[in-house]
């Protein structure tokens, strides 16, 4: 069966600690290769800020799996990840074969919320708010 | 690349009124996407995706944007995959 790139970004309890998550984001590493699958990159960008409570936690860990496997196994890997009750969500998405590695990433806190840049958008907010 | 910072920079003052349609004058809206081909649309790039959410945490349709039809979709596509995993808001941060 053909194996394919995807990518996981796996959320992490924050009650891990640092040294948890690791831990814990090891095992979800040799979970993927367990599953016949070969690991390119881990990326762990540290605790995050979330853009809403997932939880009733308002951060977590961040942790990106890059992989190659096949679609059977990677259903497999989903279905560890979601008995994994420290593992707030994650995402899997299938990347194209010529796409670049994912380039590393500060542990960013959230970016300054940026003011919307377009002209009319704020018309267009104005727009929405008035039936409300 | 001087030209886009020039149109970033700058900020429109009339044709804000409400039934005003602006007709054959103002600015040509360009793609972003397209017209630099080395930013890429990623669902982890919360900074660009931000941009397109409005202050609600909406997203600012292409109309107003600029975006082409395919630039959009994949840009909504994205920024979807972001929520999922809380990198952007469905809605404005609560206090």
């Amino acid at each position: 069966m053909a194996d394919r790139r995807y990518e996981t970004l796996v959320l992490l309890h924050p009650d891990l600690g640092e040294p948890g998550a690791k831990e814990l984001a090891e095992r979800v590493k040799k979970l993927i290769e367990d599953q016949g699958a070969t690991v390119a990159q881990v990326q762990e960008w540290g605790l995050r800020e979330l853009a809403y409570l997932i939880g009733k936690q308002r951060r977590a860990f961040y942790v990106l799996f890059e992989y190659r496997s096949t679609s059977k196994a990677l259903l497999e890997i989903e279905r560890n990840l979601k008995l994994m009750d420290r593992v707030l969500r994650f995402v899997s998405v299938r990347q194209a074969e010529n796409a670049p590695p994912a380039p590393q990433r500060p542990a960013a806190r959230r970016p300054e919320r940026e003011e919307p840049e377009f002209e009319g958008a704020a018309e267009f907010e104005g727009l929405n708010e008035e039936g409300s | 690349m001087p030209e886009r910072d020039r149109e970033r920079g700058e900020r429109r003052g009339k044709g804000e009124g409400r039934g005003f349609r602006r007709r054959g004058m103002g600015r040509r809206k360009v793609c972003r996407f397209c017209a630099d081909r080395s930013l890429l649309i990623d669902y982890k790039d919360s900074r660009v995706l931000g941009t397109f959410l409005s202050e609600r945490g909406k997203i600012i349709p292409s109309r107003i944007t600029g975006n082409c039809a395919r630039h959009q979709r994949q840009l909504t596509l994205a920024i979807k995959r972001a929520r999922t995993v809380a990198l952007l808001p469905f809605t404005a941060a609560y206090p």
